[in-house]
Parts: structure tokens; C-alpha cells; sequence
């Protein structure tokens, strides 16, 4: 059996709906940039395997997929920082404890 | 020079309104200083010179014949609305008539409001009253005489609701101008209604209109009820006459006037649309049975009343209601001449009475006796009064009633004869309770009243004694033969039975207590005027309450409730949605993936069987 492109866009959406189910049930906030670097990472596949199947010439997809890696770093690393921001005043990470702006 | 006075007769109406206007001043408000009686004085010089007037030009209008005049009031469009006059002996008669009266009226409460300060406002009413009146009786247009009804609708609102301190005068304006005013209402739409068919509202051209048409019987039938039944209230008739018992509310000049003239404006309007009515046989006998049953229980029920006002207001309904039979068989020109008399003559008794009144306080006939030595030129006015009008030859109203008795035939002659005997009897009894027998602490001292009463009082009494002579000279007397016919002795007959049943049970010193009818439950029904008020209450009151509570409350609660509703509506939901801005910010993240997803499923949705390649 071939290798075909539907089957890295099978497994990137499962990639994302695993990462999308672990942003919207985490309590950890941690856990949360977690599940965001998976959806990342699942949007990464999409692109490898669109760049590889249908643009293996000039492999735009590849290009885009570095300047994800690099973007998501630097916002994991803003997401870390926030965290530790509400941590100092909260003394917690849990994300329930967090619902100050509500109705 | 000859035509002077009957080309400005458009000015009769207008004198009043100028006294009218001119008494304003004298309210107690804004001229504080001087008293309310100059505008008295004015509104009778306005009065006097208007009868000046009519009296040159009813000369002139003899020898030229009748003159009309018309100015434009409304142009639009197709419709063309003139103000047209007529200036005939019969208006310009009856313009000497009101404005008679008027005066006479006017001269006679200078003496009566003498301890009263609202003379501003009376006399601005008792001339506005005359303006109206003039202007009706001069106006040759249904649809102006309308509108002047209305107007005296008005003033008799006003007018009653003179002393509205008292209760009773509050509740007796109300009813007046509610009863007086569903009768004009109902007048207007056969008013309107007459206007597509005929293309006029002239009265002349009515009557050649009304020779010349074939309308739809039914058509006919409702027109001519609906025009019937603006005199029908005006007048007092059954069964819209209980206002005219609550409107002896009002000050006493006012009831001379109201019970002479303004009830008959009514009738002048039935009168002139006598052609227009002969068009529907059934309205006529309407009008007929309409006019019988008020003269007959009208009549009843003033026998049976104890207050002198309204014993002569039941006694008007009556008269009306002859009126009404009068112009039900068809004969405007005896009906006209029973209103010129018949005005004399009630003027002449009212007046009699109210001076009366005045001195003695109490209104309760019961009360009363012994007057006959006391006030013997009150005394005498009244028997002017009651003999001109009941059927007593030779004075006034015999004439008109004879000539009627004469056309008149089966039931309606019995009706003629029965009210004759009674009011006869009525008066009779008025006279037996009031001028005969002891005198009793009402009338222990009874001085005959000012000249300001008696003046005008006498000065009718001579017009009521001459008014035979006046109707020859105008050749308005039956011819001679007519009184040998057995109609007319019957008449006479009757007057003298009710009159002397009347004086043989009231002028008798035996008598002990009041006369009582074998049955108390009969009594009473006639002198509670056939519970009429209570009739009202339980009918027409009662559903038109009924009915404005039912819809207060489907405005209230329906009505106001749904458009409420939307408002709860979007309150609650406000209420309610907000809770989905919870503060997790993964609630959040969850509302946007399913919306992004949502979106991409109605996005994607057309294209969804090409996916099958999947699964291929």
C-alpha cells in the first residue's frame, strides 16, 4: 500500500481533534499550550503533506511550516510567560479558577 | 328702503351673538368690581333690538313675499356646501317668536337671578341660545340645521349645568347632552346619508326631490328613522325624554325658554322634513305611535308628579308628542301654529309658576295652598296659561287643536282627546293644590314678586289673550264651520271633563292627605316616570358599561400584555443568555471551534458527495 496524501490529513485531523479536546478539557494551563503545540503540529503535517503531494517543485508548504515552528516557539514562550504572570498573583494554574470576567 | 330690513335679517342671529360676547366681560373674573348686572342689560337691548328687527321685516316680507338668501361656506372639490336662508312670513314669524320670548325670558330674570353673580355666564348662554335658534329657524339647509342643533346641544349643556355646584345638576347636564346627543348623532347619519341620494340638502329641493322619487322601501324606512330620531331626542319623546325631567335642574328663565322654544327646534326640523319622511309609510307610523305613546304617558305621569317643574316638563313631552302626530299625518302647517301657541302658552305658565317658586322656595306641589288670595295676578296668568293651552275656545291652542282633531281619525283622535283631558286634569290639579284650599307654613306669606317677574309675565298674558286676533289676522283660523263638527265639540268636552275632574278632586276642602290611586304599585310607576332612569341604568348603560369595562380590561391585559411581552421576552432572554459568557476561557475556545466548524459544514455542505474519494 501507497502512501497517499488523505492518510496525513487523516491523521493530522486526528492530531487536531486530540489537540483540540485536550485545549477545551485541560484544567492545567500548562497542558493547555500543550494541546495548542498539537494543533500546531497537526496544522505542520497538513502542510509537509500538501507541500510533498501537490507542490513537490517549490514545496511553499515546507516554507510555511518553518515560519510555524518559529512563530509557535515564540508563542509558547509568551503563553509560558502569561502563565507565570497569573500564577504570581493567583497562585494557581488551574484554568477553573480563572473565570473572574464573567456576565 | 322697503327691502332694508328683510335683506339684513342674517343679522338677527348675530345681535344675540354680539350680547353674547359682550356679557363675557361681567364674569365674576374679570371685572371684579362692578357686579355682573350690565350684561344683562345688553344681552336685552341685543334681544329687543333683534325683535325690533323681525317685526319690520316680517312687515316687509308680508307685502314682498318670501325672499332666500345663500352665501358659499365650503367649496371642495365635487362638494359644495351654502349657507342658505329663508326668509318667509312663517320664519320671520317665528324669529318674533323666539326673540320675543327671549326678551320677555330675559327681563324676567333680571328679577329672578337677582341674588345670583353668575350673569355673565347665563345671559352669554340664553343668547347664544337665541343665536341659535334665529340662525335654525332662518336656515334652509339640513345640514346647517344640524349644525346648529349640535351647537344647542351644547348650550343646553352648558345652560343646565348652570349651578354646578349641586349634584343633581352635574348628573342632569350629563344626561341631557348624552340623550340629546344620540339623537343628533343618529340624525347625522341619515343627514350624510341623505346627501348621495337627493344631491342637496336644501329643504326646498328635498320636498320636490322627495315627490319625484322611487327609493328602495327599506332604503327609505332606514333613512327616514334615522332623520326622525334627532327630533325624536330634541323633543323629549319616549323614549329619549328623561332629560328633559332632569333639565328642570337648570335656573327657571332658562326652563321658559327650553320648554317653549328650544324642545320645539326639534320639532321645526321634523316640520321641514315632513316630505322627506312622507317617503316611508312606516316611519310615519313611527312617528305616529312614537308621538302617541309620549302624549299619552307623558301626560299620565305629570298627574302623577309632586314638583311643579316637572309637572310642565312631562307636559312639553306630551305636547311634543302631539307635534309628532301632528307631522305624522302630514300637516306642517298646523303643526306650526300649534308650536307658535303652544310656546305662548307653556311661557305664560312656567313663568306664573317660577315666580312663584321663587317666593315660596319649595317646588313640592303638596307643599302649596291658599295662593289664589295671595298672588292673584300669578294666579291669573296661570288660568291665561292653561286655557291657551289645553283646547279652550277662543283662546290660543284650541284653534290648532281643533283643526287637528278634525284630520285626525281612529286611535289617534282618542289619543288627541285623552291627552287633552289630562293635561287638563293636570293643570286643573295644579291649580287645586297650589291656588285653592289652606294655606300651609310654605304659604303663610307669599308676596307677589318684583316687576322685574310680573312684567313680563302680564305682558305675555296679554299676547296669549290676543293671539286668537293675531292668528285671524294672518287668516291662520280654521274656517267656521269646522267647530260645529263633532271632533272638535268632543274636544271641548274633554278639556272640560279633565279640567273639572281635576277641581272637583283638588278643590275640595274635605279632601284629607294626599289622593291616592287604588293601586300604590300604579302610583308609583307613573310618578317614577315608568322607572325610565332605571330602564337606562339596566339597558343601555348597563351594556355600554359592561362593554367599556370588558375592553379596558382586553386593552390592559391583552392588548398592552403582548407588546409587554416582547419586552419580558428580551429582558428574560438577556437574563438568561448572558450566562454563556461563563469566564472559561475554554467555554470560549470550545464556542469558536464549534462555530468555525458549523460554518464549515453549511460551507462544505454542498460539496460533501465528493468526498466519497475518501472512502474510495
Amino acid at each position: 500500500m501507497e502512501l497517499q496524501l488523505e492518510f496525513f490529513l487523516l491523521l493530522a485531523a486526528a492530531l487536531f481533534c486530540i489537540g483540540i479536546y485536550g485545549l477545551v478539557t485541560s484544567r492545567n494551563a500548562v497542558r493547555v499550550l500543550m494541546s495548542v503545540e498539537l494543533l500546531l503540529n497537526a496544522v505542520n503535517l497538513n502542510l509537509m503533506g500538501f507541500s510533498n503531494f501537490l507542490d513537490p517543485q517549490e514545496i511553499k508548504g515546507q516554507v510555511f511550516t518553518i515560519f510555524v515552528i518559529t512563530v509557535a516557539a515564540a508563542e509558547a514562550a509568551v503563553g509560558l510567560a502569561i502563565i507565570l504572570a497569573i500564577y504570581r498573583n493567583r497562585d494557581t494554574i488551574d484554568m477553573e479558577q480563572f473565570n473572574l470576567l464573567k456576565w | 328702503m322697503l327691502q332694508f330690513f328683510s335683506q339684513t335679517i342674517w343679522l338677527i342671529p348675530c345681535y344675540a351673538l354680539i350680547g353674547a360676547i359682550f356679557a363675557i366681560p361681567w364674569s365674576p373674573g374679570l371685572i371684579r368690581r362692578t357686579g355682573p348686572r350690565p350684561s344683562g342689560y345688553i344681552n336685552i337691548l341685543m334681544t329687543f333690538v333683534a325683535l325690533v328687527h323681525s317685526i319690520f321685516a316680517l312687515v316687509e316680507v308680508r307685502q314682498t313675499g318670501t325672499q332666500f338668501f345663500s352665501f358659499n361656506w365650503l367649496d371642495a372639490a365635487s362638494l359644495q356646501i351654502n349657507f342658505e336662508m329663508i326668509a318667509s312670513p312663517v320664519t320671520v314669524g317665528a324669529l318674533i317668536l323666539i326673540a320675543g320670548l327671549n326678551f320677555l325670558a330675559q327681563i324676567y330674570a333680571v328679577g329672578y337671578l337677582e341674588m345670583d353673580w353668575g350673569w355673565a355666564r347665563f345671559y352669554s348662554l340664553m343668547a347664544l341660545f337665541e343665536a341659535g335658534m334665529c340662525a335654525l329657524v332662518l336656515c334652509n339647509s339640513l345640514f346647517f340645521s344640524y349644525v346648529i342643533l349640535e351647537i344647542l346641544t351644547l348650550g343646553t349643556y352648558l345652560l343646565i349645568g348652570f349651578w354646578f355646584n349641586q349634584s343633581l345638576v352635574v348628573t342632569g347636564a350629563r344626561d341631557a347632552f348624552l340623550t340629546k346627543r344620540v339623537g343628533d348623532l343618529i340624525l347625522l347619519m341619515g343627514v350624510v346619508a341623505l346627501l348621495p341620494l337627493a344631491k342637496t340638502w336644501n329643504f326646498q329641493e328635498l320636498a320636490i326631490w322627495a315627490n319625484t322619487v322611487e327609493l328602495d322601501p327599506r332604503l327609505a324606512t332606514l333613512l327616514t328613522l334615522a332623520l326622525i330620531a334627532g327630533p325624536l331626542a330634541k323633543c323629549a319623546q319616549f323614549p329619549l325624554h328623561l332629560w328633559l325631567d332632569e333639565a328642570m335642574e337648570g335656573p327657571m328663565p332658562a326652563t321658559i325658554l327650553r320648554n317653549t322654544v328650544v324642545v320645539s327646534t326639534g320639532a321645526w326640523v321634523l316640520i321641514r322634513l315632513e316630505p322627506v319622511i312622507a317617503l316611508s309609510s312606516f316611519t310615519i307610523n313611527t312617528a305616529l305611535w312614537i308621538g302617541g305613546v309620549t302624549a299619552v304617558g307623558a301626560s299620565l305621569i305629570a298627574i302623577a308628579q309632586i314638583d311643579i317643574k316637572r309637572i310642565l316638563s312631562y307636559s312639553t313631552s306630551a305636547f311634543m308628542g302631539l307635534i309628532f302626530i301632528t307631522v305624522g299625518i302630514g300637516e306642517p302647517q298646523i303643526a306650526f301654529s300649534l308650536l307658535l301657541t303652544y310656546a305662548v302658552a307653556m311661557a305664560l305658565i312656567i313663568m306664573s309658576l317660577g315666580g312663584i317658586i321663587l317666593n315660596n322656595i319649595s317646588q313640592d306641589v303638596t307643599q302649596y295652598g291658599a295662593l289664589w288670595s295671595r298672588r292673584p295676578v300669578s294666579a291669573l296668568c296661570f288660568l291665561v296659561g292653561v286655557g291657551s293651552l289645553v283646547a279652550l275656545p277662543p283662546l290660543g291652542d284650541f284653534w290648532g287643536l281643533a283643526e287637528l282633531s278634525n284630520t285626525l281619525n281612529g286611535p289617534f283622535l282618542g289619543i288627541l282627546l285623552l291627552v287633552n283631558g289630562a293635561i287638563a286634569f293636570s293643570m286643573a290639579r295644579v291649580w287645586g293644590l297650589m291656588f285653592t284650599g289652606d294655606p300651609t307654613p310654605m304659604t303663610q306669606r307669599s308676596p307677589e314678586g318684583l316687576w322685574a317677574l310680573v312684567l313680563p309675565m302680564t305682558g305675555l298674558a296679554g299676547i296669549a289673550l290676543h293671539l286668537p286676533l293675531i292668528l285671524s289676522q294672518l287668516n291662520l283660523l280654521p274656517e267656521f264651520p269646522l267647530l260645529t263638527e263633532t271632533p272638535v265639540l268632543l274636544l271641548t268636552a274633554s278639556t272640560l271633563i279633565g279640567g273639572s275632574a281635576g277641581l272637583v278632586i283638588y278643590w275640595n276642602r274635605n279632601r284629607k292627605g294626599a289622593v291616592t290611586l287604588g293601586s300604590q304599585a300604579l302610583q308609583d310607576f307613573f310618578a317614577y316616570d315608568f322607572y325610565t332612569a332605571k330602564l337606562y341604568k339596566l339597558t343601555i348603560v348597563f351594556a355600554v358599561d359592561i362593554i367599556s369595562q370588558i375592553i379596558y380590561w382586553i386593552d390592559r391585559f391583552i392588548v398592552d400584555g403582548v407588546v409587554n411581552l416582547v419586552g419580558l421576552i428580551t429582558v428574560f432572554s438577556g437574563q438568561t443568555i448572558r450566562y454563556n459568557t461563563s469566564g472559561q476561557t475554554q467555554f470560549y475556545v470550545l464556542s469558536i471551534i464549534l462555530g468555525i466548524a458549523l460554518l464549515g459544514i453549511t460551507l462544505c455542505y454542498p460539496f460533501f458527495d465528493q468526498l466519497n474519494f475518501v472512502l474510495n
